[in-house]
């Protein structure tokens, strides 16, 4: 995918996935990996990021198999940051689609 | 590169951020060796996913001195220290960033010396028109009222220029910090 797309809509993608359960840095970078292209090691720094803005809260625990994890949970400024990148991606993406409509498939 | 080599080199290069969050820091890297391994994938493998450890030390840093910045409400030396960061980074040009903010600072600087002057310039007025014979007492009051006017005036719009500076470039040093991390992908 296109670098410039994904610059934006990294932090928008990392902070949902943390809507519904708090979880750990690997699986994050995993999903964020797969579904992106993205090279794992930036999601470290791209969590790192966020923690530091406030917009998550990490605390460990002890996982079933083996030492602790480190999980990211999203504060409620966090929830609110998302919801607001969350309608700008709305406008966003509509914007181009009807673009798309009108430019491509008249 | 190994594990230990690998997690070594990054605890070195974030020295300059206190130990307790250091270790917070470092406690993502150790868990993806570890789950990494779990998954089939070798130290090496898994050191060169996670890209250059120097340079992912930069970025957290630079993270944290904008961070740290921003709760100091953005002091001169917090402000300061984020450029510095920033500057070490080496993606940002020392001559984009380095240059216009010491220029400015300069600037600054000179307006802050001038309001303090005349201020200042009001005892040496009234010195001279007590004890001289320049002019008048009254006049020299009344020169020194201006002078200490003026210089308190120029000392406020002095005051709101750094802070607003100082704002200004914390804003730039985030946006690109945003930037970089996009960079990668």
């Amino acid at each position: 995918m296109n670098v410039q797309f994904k610059k934006g809509v990294l932090d928008l993608c990392v902070l949902a996935l943390t809507v519904w359960e708090d979880r750990y840095g690997y699986e994050l970078a995993i999903a964020m990996s797969n579904k992106f292209e993205v090279a794992v090691g930036s999601v470290y720094p791209l969590l790192n990021r966020l923690t530091q803005e406030g917009f998550f809260t990490t605390y460990l625990q002890e996982s079933p198999e083996g030492p602790p994890r480190k999980y990211y949970r999203l504060t409620p400024q966090g929830h609110s940051h998302l919801m607001a990148l969350i309608s700008e991606w709305r406008m966003f993406s509509v914007a181009v689609d009807e673009l798309i409509k009108e430019g491509v498939e008249r | 590169m190994t594990k230990e080599r690998y997690l070594k080199e990054l605890w070195t290069h974030l020295s300059p951020v206190p130990e307790r969050i250091r270790r917070d820091w470092m406690f993502d890297y150790e868990e993806h060796f570890r789950l990494a391994a779990e998954h089939g994938q070798s130290e090496e493998e898994a050191a060169a996913e996670l890209g250059d450890p120097r340079f992912i030390a930069k970025e957290m840093l630079l993270g944290h001195r904008v961070a740290e910045a921003q709760s100091s409400g953005g002091s001169l030396r917090s402000v300061s220290r984020a450029v510095f960061a920033a500057v070490g980074l080496g993606f940002f040009n020392l001559v984009f960033v380095l240059g216009p903010y010491i220029a400015l600072m300069g600037l600054l600087f000179a307006l802050w010396a001038v309001s303090v002057a005349l201020v200042l310039a009001a005892f040496p007025i009234l010195y001279e028109g007590y004890f001289g014979d320049a002019f008048e007492f009254q006049f020299a009051i009344f020169a020194a009222m201006i002078t200490v006017g003026l210089g308190l005036l120029l000392g406020a719009t002095a005051y709101k220029l750094t802070r607003g500076f100082l704002r200004l470039t914390l804003k730039y040093l985030q946006a690109n910090t945003r930037m970089l991390k996009g960079r990668k992908v």
